[in-house]
């Protein structure tokens, strides 16, 4: 790459614009963390952008208290921990058969299993509960898992079958040759040349496990069986006057996300690039 | 080896776990040696006190009777209507449940066969005697009785003494007429006459309401309301939604639509605002926020019709509940004049139970309000409560589209009227 | 669930002089089956049955009670959506305007962003980072976040225009009819962009670098190299992000949901909130489905072709 010898003038002012751009666009968070810290009258009375008048570190206890906030962040992590490996696996699974199968049907089959990623949960809500319940899964942490890996396949499916099309026959040749039935082939050839493909579906699926709301809303109602975006809602109506505790709460419900996401991001872009937007 | 169902295995063994596993919400009331478990589903209780309130009780029946266990539960309002839906008639439901006492609410669950009918404890522990005549008429309207009444719920205007002082109010408002002129006084000396949470649609609901039982009279506003007689065509009707859009439009505070009601509530409890249309559950969140008790005071909706304005909530037992009779033992205890007289004032201010004599002094607020109930003719109901849910959405639309000014005031009668005889199941 | 989903490469055969005369061998179908097993199952449990569920119960009255019986009504809730729906038809309406909405907003600025950040930029991963953080958020609390930050009283918005000496710019943000839903589309925007900022960047990787240079050396001006030579190889991703787009767009319920629940006056309401609320809230089961089903169709009648054409495409 050449080096730049002279200032590049456009380049500088471009700079300057993204870098405007993403303070704006982070405005919402800052705005938060200092609302946060703010007591209920300071809120009401001071400018926005005002410091704290007295620095109310105590909303977040007082509002991970009465979140429950370890609670919930302890289901939403057993939940996810349980349900994105499970669930990568099984998909990957599918995905390899699909993609190795040589039969007509096989593009149907894709077709049908993709489609699934267009229904709105809300459709499903109704007899997704009426399944669980006569199996005796409702207001259970475990029971949930079942139908997070069904809604998650239809994408990951779709994903890795374009992966794994996109890997060369001559190792499916290769293994075989060497002996390998159709479960090591998978394991041992396949998956690990698809370690960026899952990682970047990894984080993808953990940041929306835990972010799930539409069916937990309805198939986790016991309180101690509660997600974390669950006990947010929670506050809406019993914290409406302070704005300081909800804030707080919201703060540290991201938290676990940013975090999970800043660590591995970095197999998210590589991983999105060997996810097939090949020309 | 080629190994068929290593991936099958696990999946098999995944699902095997979970349906093993599994925490299983057991709502079925068990019986363990003479013990009976009893579930009982509550929606969420904003006060402490409540909370503990409910402790105490389910401790010293318990006491008293130590072959039954309550299990309480508490849901959000939205959850625990749903929860009550998706259970009905299974082992899975509740043995006892809170419900809204109105037709639309807690008379949808009756007739979808989820409520039992009560008369033969009614015989057995006396309590059509016990209750208030008008509170009780709610329990009764389905036929045999449901429910047992908990709470009578009135709602009044609160408002700040010192607002309407400076705006030259001399006493609270006795006729629309009165209480119009009090609001244009109060936005003439700069004040915000009243706060509106619309985002909560039933607040500003609350208000149509007023207007309908004034402008058209107890019998003609029960008739309309219980969908007896035709919105279409009513000139009361159409000066309702009238004074609405005129209410809204000049006396409500700005950018109510998008307001929740708590926070209107706050904005009345910080002297932002002269009056607030709620009911008795206001008065302790109004102290707690701080507010000088000497400068608030109530007054009822002048409707000019000797009626307040309010509901009731009542604990109902389920059909298909497999130990009513001891449901039926806790409800007597927990509707006794020495539980309800020992928590009065925790849940409402305002006793069901004929012979409650209150153990506690009421905030003064509240005496006033329970004075007022005591000499009303009976009750108008929350329309919210009346109709059925799918035509109270269709009422909250009209009344935004009022208040916004899509929807032409005099268009609005025959607009709900229209779908009441396109949605008659 | 909102995974990433991409479009399959275009199978090219890595070495075709090399390609093998023998016929190809794949898994014999039996062999295949374990693979496939779990996630059939639990597809078919927990997405077909459901689907299916929901085209049976479109054709009932039923008002959601297990203890009330589900009474065949034929096509009476499909006609009552078209005559006497109160709100389909600004929910319909609402919800086109949602779809081309976010194919030209969140794309077009995504894009912008994915070509300034493709440079090499001091800070560039911060910078991308930055953009890409609010789709890490639950809608939920992005609906929280905006309902707050557009507070008639106290909020960022409102505060900021003021002290700007803007007052006059104030709007009754999510309370106004007329704007409530654009109002909930700006969190949407701030919430989607990044990962569509990202499939671009990711795309953009594929340009190949030395057209690129070529073009530039024939004297071609940046925005002649950006269509002849960028847009054509970014075609692939484009699509990608439009299927995606018009998909998670038809979808979208939590945001409305947290920050207007279809309000004031049902201004707000789409058509994936509007079949819940009829179900769930209105105890119009055979109505809400109805309206799922119509859902369904919109949905698939935009997206079939597409997954029809990736995958002959793939074929060849």
């Amino acid at each position: 790459m050449n080096a730049v010898r002279r200032a590049n003038y456009p380049l500088i002012g471009l700079w300057i614009a993204l870098v405007v751009c993403a303070l704006i666009w982070l405005a919402p968070f800052a705005f938060m963390v200092l609302t946060s810290l703010k007591s209920t009258a300071d809120i009401g009375r001071s400018s926005v952008w005002a410091l704290p008048e007295v620095w109310r570190w105590d909303n977040y206890t007082a509002a991970a208290e009465r979140g429950e906030l370890w609670t919930v962040a302890k289901n939403s992590a057993y939940i996810a921990l349980i349900k994105v490996p499970l669930g990568l696996m099984i998909s990957a699974a599918a995905a390899f058969a699909i993609a190795r199968l040589r039969f007509k049907r096989q593009r149907i089959l894709l077709i049908v299993i993709t489609l699934g990623a267009m229904v709105p949960v809300q459709v499903a809500i109704a007899p997704m509960f009426t399944t669980l319940s006569s199996m005796g899964l409702l207001n259970s942490t475990n029971g949930i898992i079942l139908p997070y890996l069904a809604f998650g396949i239809p994408s990951q499916v779709f994903f890795l079958y374009g992966f794994f099309r996109s890997l060369p026959r001559e190792l499916d040749e290769a293994a075989r040759i060497d002996g390998s039935g159709n479960w090591r082939l998978f394991v041992r050839v396949i998956l690990p040349l698809a370690k960026p493909a899952l990682a970047a579906l990894f984080i993808l699926d953990f940041v929306a496990t835990w972010n799930e709301y539409g069916m937990a809303l309805v198939l986790l109602q016991d309180q101690d069986a509660r997600t974390v975006p669950l006990a947010l809602q929670a506050f809406q109506s019993q914290f409406a006057s302070n704005y300081g505790q909800l804030n707080a709460f919201i703060i540290m419900s991201i938290l676990p996300v940013l975090i999970v996401y800043l660590m591995f991001q970095r197999f998210f872009t590589q991983g999105a690039l060997a996810g097939a937007i090949k020309g | 080896m080629n190994i068929p169902s290593k991936a099958a295995a696990l999946a098999a063994s995944a699902l095997l776990l979970t349906a093993c596993s599994g925490r299983v919400q057991d709502n079925t009331s068990a019986t363990s040696g003479g013990q009976v478990k009893l579930s009982w589903w509550m929606v969420t209780q904003n006060a402490d006190t409540a909370n503990a309130a409910f402790k105490s009780i389910i401790g010293d029946f318990e006491k008293q009777n130590p072959n039954i266990k309550v299990d309480l539960q508490y849901r959000a309002v939205d959850a625990h209507k749903d929860a009550l839906r998706t259970t009905a008639g299974s082992s899975s439901g509740p043995d006892i449940y809170y419900n809204w006492a109105g037709p639309g609410l807690g008379g949808e669950l009756v007739k979808s066969g989820v409520s039992l009918d009560l008369s033969k404890y009614y015989e057995q522990y006396k309590w059509a005697d016990r209750f208030n005549p008008s509170t009780l008429a709610a329990y009764k309207q389905y036929g045999g009785y449901h429910g047992v009444p908990w709470t009578q719920r009135t709602e009044v205007v609160y408002y700040h003494k010192d607002q309407f002082a400076k705006a030259g109010i001399s006493a609270p408002p006795t006729t629309y007429q009165e209480w119009a002129t009090a609001a244009q006084k109060l936005k003439d000396a700069g004040l915000t006459p009243i706060t509106m949470g619309g985002k909560d649609n039933w607040h500003v609901m609350r208000l149509l309401d007023t207007f309908i039982e004034t402008n058209c009279g107890a019998e003609l506003g029960d008739k309309l309301n219980t969908r007896a007689t035709s919105w279409a065509g009513q000139p009361c009707v159409d000066k309702s939604f009238e004074q609405l859009k005129q209410w809204s439009g000049n006396y409500f505070n700005k950018g109510f639509a998008g307001l929740p009601v708590a926070e209107a509530g706050a904005m009345f409890h910080s002297g932002k605002s002269a009056m607030q249309l709620e009911g008795d559950w206001f008065t302790q969140q109004n102290i707690d926020a701080g507010d000088d008790q000497n400068n608030v005071g109530v007054f009822p909706m002048p409707t000019g019709t000797d009626r307040l304005y309010g509901f009731s909530e009542g604990m109902y037992i389920s059909k298909s509940s497999k130990h009513p009779d001891e449901a039926a033992k806790f409800l007597d205890f927990f509707t006794s004049a020495a539980v309800e007289g020992k928590y009065l004032g925790v849940f409402s201010s305002v006793p069901v139970n004929k012979e409650t004599k209150g153990e506690n002094p009421l905030a003064p607020i509240n005496t006033q309000i329970a004075e007022l109930t005591g000499k009303a003719k009976g009750f108008f109901l929350n329309n919210d409560q009346n109709f059925s849910t799918d035509v109270t959405t269709e009422y909250w639309r009209i009344q935004n589209g009022v208040t916004s000014g899509s929807i032409a005031p005099k268009e609005a009668g025959a607009l709900l009227q229209k779908f009441i005889d396109t949605h008659k199941d | 669930m909102a995974t990433v989903s991409t479009a399959p490469t275009t199978s090219r055969p890595t070495h075709p002089s090399h390609r093998p005369r023998t016929p190809r061998r794949g898994l014999p179908v039996l062999g295949a089956l374990p693979f496939l097993a779990p996630a059939l199952a639990l597809y078919g449990i927990f997405l077909l049955f459901p689907i299916v569920s929901a085209i049976y119960l479109s054709f009932v009255r039923w008002n959601g009670f297990p203890t009330v019986p589900q009474i065949w009504a034929g096509l009476a809730n499909y006609q009552d959506i078209f005559t006497n729906d109160t709100v389909f038809h600004t929910a319909l309406r609402n919800s086109v305007i949602w779809v081309v909405l976010s194919l030209v907003v969140p794309t077009v600025l995504a894009l912008l962003l994915a070509l300034a950040l493709n440079n090499r930029l001091l800070g560039r991963n911060l910078l991308r980072s930055a953009f890409y953080i609010p789709a890490v958020l639950a809608s939920i609390a992005v609906a929280t976040m905006w309902t707050w930050i557009y507070n008639p009283n106290s909020g960022l918005v409102n505060s900021t225009l003021t002290s700007l000496g803007l007052s006059s710019w104030i709007q009754d943000w999510l309370g106004d009819p007329q704007i409530a839903l654009y109002s909930v589309f700006v969190a949407f925007v701030w919430q989607t962009t990044g990962f569509s900022m990202v499939l671009f960047l990711a795309g953009l990787q594929t340009v190949p670098a030395d057209l690129v240079e070529a073009a530039k050396l024939d004297g071609a001006s940046a925005w002649q190299t950006f269509r002849n030579v960028t847009l054509p190889a970014l075609r692939p991703t484009f699509t990608v992000v439009l299927v995606l787009t018009v998909i998670s767009s038809l979808k979208v319920f939590d945001l409305i949901v947290g920050m207007t629940n279809g309000g004031p006056a049902q201004s707000s309401q789409v058509l994936a909130l509007w079949s819940y609320s009829q179900s769930f809230i209105n105890h119009n089961f055979g109505g809400g489905n109805a309206l799922a089903v119509v859902l369904l169709v919109i949905t698939l009648a935009l997206v079939l072709p597409y997954l029809m054409w990736t995958l002959k495409e793939d074929e060849r």
